[in-house]
């Protein structure tokens, strides 16, 4: 038997205490460096003046032996705010992923039920039919849709070949082409926690309701969708969320009007180079966009919580 | 809801819409013609064209290295902020470290790339480290954004744990530290796996936050892909996109024989 | 119902000189603003087989994973075999719990389960082996040593769960709702099994359980607890015959309550005036309480006899109409409401197989109970 040892101010306690803090430092201080302290710079770099020299901006602070000079420079979001450009481009992205979200839902919601509610072994193998194309490249999905969408790409040819059109219909390089990129891409995203939910519906709840008179329909908007809306809003946001930063798909898929933010910030860092201006851009899609998730988030969590 | 046609209709076309795109990539890699559209015959050349580029080959060994490394670090990273979250119990720095596991999760990934960069600007000029960026700054930005992944995931195990199963451990005369090694993680093993996997593939998909990060020298597969694409069309795009749809279904069905015989091996 | 006898000296808790093997010294714990247990002190000996009875949320779950380790009181003090345990850590405790989920690793067989915590105070692989086999013998487990958890029923988890508590010989064994997850004729059997074990092993048992009748059955003293505080600590049947309060009077077993005031108080008798009850309740016996207070008269079903005619008694009778009758095979239990429009349990023995006219609905009867069968309650 073990003899009792008494672990109170001794030494193990003490490095029992410190082990503890070491697992608790190692992934703090990764992320402090590597995630929190970026931000900082970002926010330090967008309020600097663009210049031609690499890196591309100029010092925040100034010394030239005497004393320091401070230069915060306000113009990159005055630039921001004054340019259409910009404001439209948050706008359209919050509405395409608006938009996309709602569709996949549309789509997602019929899939996710029905597989839930299938016999085990075809359960099993749709999930994984719907888990799959994510292992794949993305990149090259949606590759494939540029195959599949160009003018003497499958559909059209398709198309032509039974006689429905004489000529082309233009797909390739509309917004059209991105919405169908971004609800193909995240469709997996809205399935997998309306599954996650839809399977965990308890039969005997339906047939309660079928039993005190509730038609199907009614059965559905009373007990199903209140239900799932844990599931809806999981997926929703699963969607919504990498939506509206994409850069991929509206690059690859959409047409040059077809500005998303994410690829505004791209252009303006990659082919203008115009680092402070990028950086602007990051910091009021951070506050705009970001911070407000997550503030959503955070109290959706704490709602759970007091379930 | 109506148990008629409407649901099995849905459902099949959503997975003809999930995979037309792919079975056409499959189908055009075996194109005799250049154009990705016309059918011109059975051909295997465009695997050759492949195999010969090494442009391609050396990318993909870059992305497979830096997916392995990455991968199996935030496995670790992530592993450990999921165990302290979900069992030390409260602590300072708490909040700090929820708010920076979870805010990669809704993080766009060119803000991150974006501030990823910076920071390597900075601190090269401040500390000299990292001299210059490639393969390096890569892994550790997608052990940044990976580690988060990790975590949601091995939270989600750890939760659906019981913990009475540890605490039985303690009282048979168990340490905390052997307690994690001998059940917890055995436990949480699937997880990890999970996790490994999940970590893997993004990375391995990574275009956005690589490109920001990267410097001369280091191309990872997909941005030689997303140049390639972005000229047009090139066949040889597709015989890559066979090759890594056949060891996804490879893996994938290795995977679900695996499960299969293990629930056949419980069974009896 | 069998009492099984502790293995060292019969009842030490009845005499002065015994030491007490477990000392529980005015423990309280707060969870925040919450008070789980709320100073509590307790004395178990060596050898007892001592239950903590109570509903769910009475701190004695709570109290029990204080005595593992588990959670640290916030005041007070836990003595075992003479130690005091502040500070140490679960691992390095002489106790070992078996847990309500079992707690089985799912990963390990019943063999790697049961053998785990011999091998971590460093015992050899072949003593271990050894001990772990006879474990199993024991508990009747054999042959299903390789299988892991899931692979088991429910009772045989339950086996496996208190031979890897036992294998250690500890001189605490702490079991939380041990027979909670299995079936009623599992759960009964299994009763008998825990009492042979334990006295067979001679090993002091603390069992937490919700279940009156398994409290009753299984212990040699019963701990109730209500609200993080012990009510009461007895014998099972000084707490079934002489509860000390409604609660516990209520909480074990079914009971009648009357509230009545002291109207004549001597020292061989005492009567309450009880409008609930439509007359006065004579008892039997001196009672210290003041005339005019306030009193409950508490008194079971089973002491109360049902007649068609009236009994030729000079106190307690009263009269009523059959409400309900419920045949439940060895008994039959009727509610009676009296003319005072309270209604009262009453249950007879069915004595024989066939009753010759049994009361029945709506019939006029009368209820009757001898002078020292009920108890009353200050509180």
């Amino acid at each position: 038997m073990t003899g009792a040892r008494r672990v109170t101010e001794s030494a193990l306690g003490r490095l029992g205490l410190s082990g503890r803090a070491l697992v608790v430092a190692v992934p703090l201080v990764w992320l402090l460096v590597f995630f929190l302290i970026p931000f900082l710079v970002v926010a330090k770099i967008s309020l600097s003046e663009v210049t031609i020299a690499r890196p591309p901006y100029l010092p925040l602070l100034e010394w030239d032996g005497l004393r320091a000079t401070l230069n915060l420079n306000f113009e990159n979001y005055a630039y921001l705010w004054n340019d259409p450009l910009y404001g439209n481009a948050y706008l359209f992205s919050v509405r395409v992923a608006f938009v996309s979200a709602t569709l996949a839902l549309l789509i997602g919601f019929p899939m996710a039920y029905y597989i839930a509610r299938s016999p085990e072994p075809r359960r099993t193998l749709l999930l994984t039919a719907v888990i799959l194309p994510f292992w794949t490249s993305f990149l090259l999905r949606v590759y494939a849709w540029q195959g599949f969408l160009r003018s003497n790409g499958v559909i059209n040819n398709t198309l032509i070949s039974l006689g429905i059109i004489d000529t082309p219909i233009v797909m390739l390089q509309t917004d059209f082409a991105v919405y169908i990129g971004i609800v193909y891409t995240y469709l997996p995203f809205m399935i997998l926690p309306l599954y996650a939910n839809l399977v965990k519906l308890d039969d005997s709840l339906l047939e309660a309701s079928a039993d005190l008179g509730g038609r199907p329909v009614a059965t559905f908007f009373y007990v199903t969708l209140p239900l799932s809306m844990p599931g809806i809003i999981a997926g929703f946001m699963l969607v919504f969320v990498p939506a509206i930063g994409e850069f991929v798909i509206p690059e690859l898929l959409g047409g040059p009007n077809t500005l998303m933010i994410g690829r505004v910030l791209w252009n303006e860092f990659f082919a203008n180079r115009d680092w402070p201006v990028a950086s602007a851009v990051a910091i009021a899609m951070l506050v705009v966009l970001v911070v407000p998730i997550m503030a959503l988030r955070s109290a959706q969590a704490r709602a759970e919580e007091k379930r | 809801m109506k148990r008629g046609i409407f649901l099995p209709l849905v459902t099949v076309l959503g997975f003809v819409f999930l995979y037309a795109p792919i079975l056409s990539l499959i189908v055009f890699s075996f194109n005799e013609s250049r154009l990705v559209t016309v059918w011109g015959g059975f051909s295997t050349r465009w695997y050759g064209q492949l195999f010969r580029d090494p442009q391609i080959l050396n990318a993909a060994w870059i992305s497979l290295r830096v997916a392995v490394v990455s991968a199996s670090i935030a496995v670790v990273l992530g592993t450990l902020v999921a165990f302290v979250l979900m069992r030390f119990g409260r602590f300072r720095s708490r909040a700090l470290l929820t708010g920076m596991a979870t805010a990669p999760l809704v993080m766009p990934e060119v803000i991150t790339g974006l501030s990823l960069l910076l920071l390597f600007v900075s601190m090269e000029q401040l500390l000299g480290w990292p001299a210059g960026r490639g393969e390096t700054t890569i892994i550790i930005a997608h052990i940044t954004f990976c580690l988060a992944y990790v975590a949601v995931v091995v939270q989600s195990r750890l939760a659906g744990m019981d913990q009475s199963v540890e605490e039985a451990a303690m009282d048979l005369g168990a340490r905390p530290v052997r307690v994690f090694f001998d059940i917890t993680l055995p436990i949480i093993a699937p997880a990890l796996v999970a996790g490994w996997l999940l970590a893997f593939t993004l990375s391995l998909d990574d275009l956005v936050i690589a490109s920001f990060v990267t410097g001369p020298g280091a191309s990872t597969l997909p941005m030689v892909i997303f140049s390639k694409v972005r000229l047009g069309v090139s066949p040889d795009v597709n015989a890559l996109a066979t090759i890594i749809i056949g060891i996804v279904a490879l893996g994938v069905g290795i995977a679900m024989w695996q499960m299969r015989r293990a629930i056949r091996r419980d069974r009896e | 119902m069998s009492q099984p006898q502790p293995s060292l000296a019969p009842k030490p808790w009845l005499s002065s000189e015994a030491t007490p093997f477990v000392r529980i010294q005015k423990v309280t714990k707060k969870f925040g603003d919450f008070t789980a247990v709320d100073d509590v002190s307790l004395d178990i000996y060596r050898g007892e087989l001592f239950c903590l009875l109570g509903g769910s949320g009475c701190g004695k779950s709570t109290l029990l994973r204080m005595l593992a380790g588990f959670e640290t009181p916030t005041e007070g003090r836990i003595i075992i075999d003479g130690q005091d345990m502040a500070g140490i850590a679960p691992y390095d405790r002489p106790t070992n719990m078996m847990f309500q989920s079992y707690a089985l690793f799912p990963h390990m067989t019943v063999e790697a389960n049961v053998a785990y915590g011999l091998l971590r105070e460093g015992v050899r692989k072949a003593e271990a082996r050894e001990r772990v086999a006879e474990m199993l013998r024991m508990v009747q487990l054999t042959q299903f040593a390789r299988r892991k958890p899931h692979q088991l029923s429910g009772g045989q988890r339950q086996r496996v769960a208190l031979a890897r508590a036992l294998v250690k010989q500890p001189k605490l064994l702490l079991l939380d709702e041990p027979l909670g997850a299995l079936d009623k004729k599992l759960r009964e059997e299994t009763q008998y099994e825990l009492i042979r074990i334990q006295e067979t092993l001679g090993v002091t048992f603390i069992i937490v359980t919700h279940d009156q009748e398994e409290a009753m059955t299984l212990s040699t003293r019963i701990g109730v607890m209500n609200a993080g505080e012990i009510v009461q600590v007895g014998e099972p049947p000084e707490i079934y015959e002489f509860p000390k309060s409604r609660f516990v009077a209520d909480f074990v077993g079914s009971v009648n309550i009357f509230p009545g005031r002291v109207v004549e108080d001597e020292p061989d008798f005492i009567r309450l005036d009880s409008p609930e009850m439509g007359g006065t309740i004579h008892v039997g016996h001196g009672v210290s309480c003041t005339l005019n207070q306030q009193m409950w008269f508490a008194i079971r079903p089973e002491k109360i006899t049902v007649t068609r005619d009236r009994p030729d008694a000079e106190h307690n009778v009263v009269q009523g109409l059959v409400e309900e009758v419920l045949y439940m095979g060895n008994l039959t239990a009727f509610r009676i409401r009296l003319d005072s429009g309270k209604t009262i349990r009453a249950t007879r023995a069915n004595l024989s197989r066939q009753e010759h006219e049994p009361i029945s609905w709506d019939e006029r009867v009368w209820l009757h109970w001898g002078d020292t069968s009920g108890v009353v309650l200050a509180q």
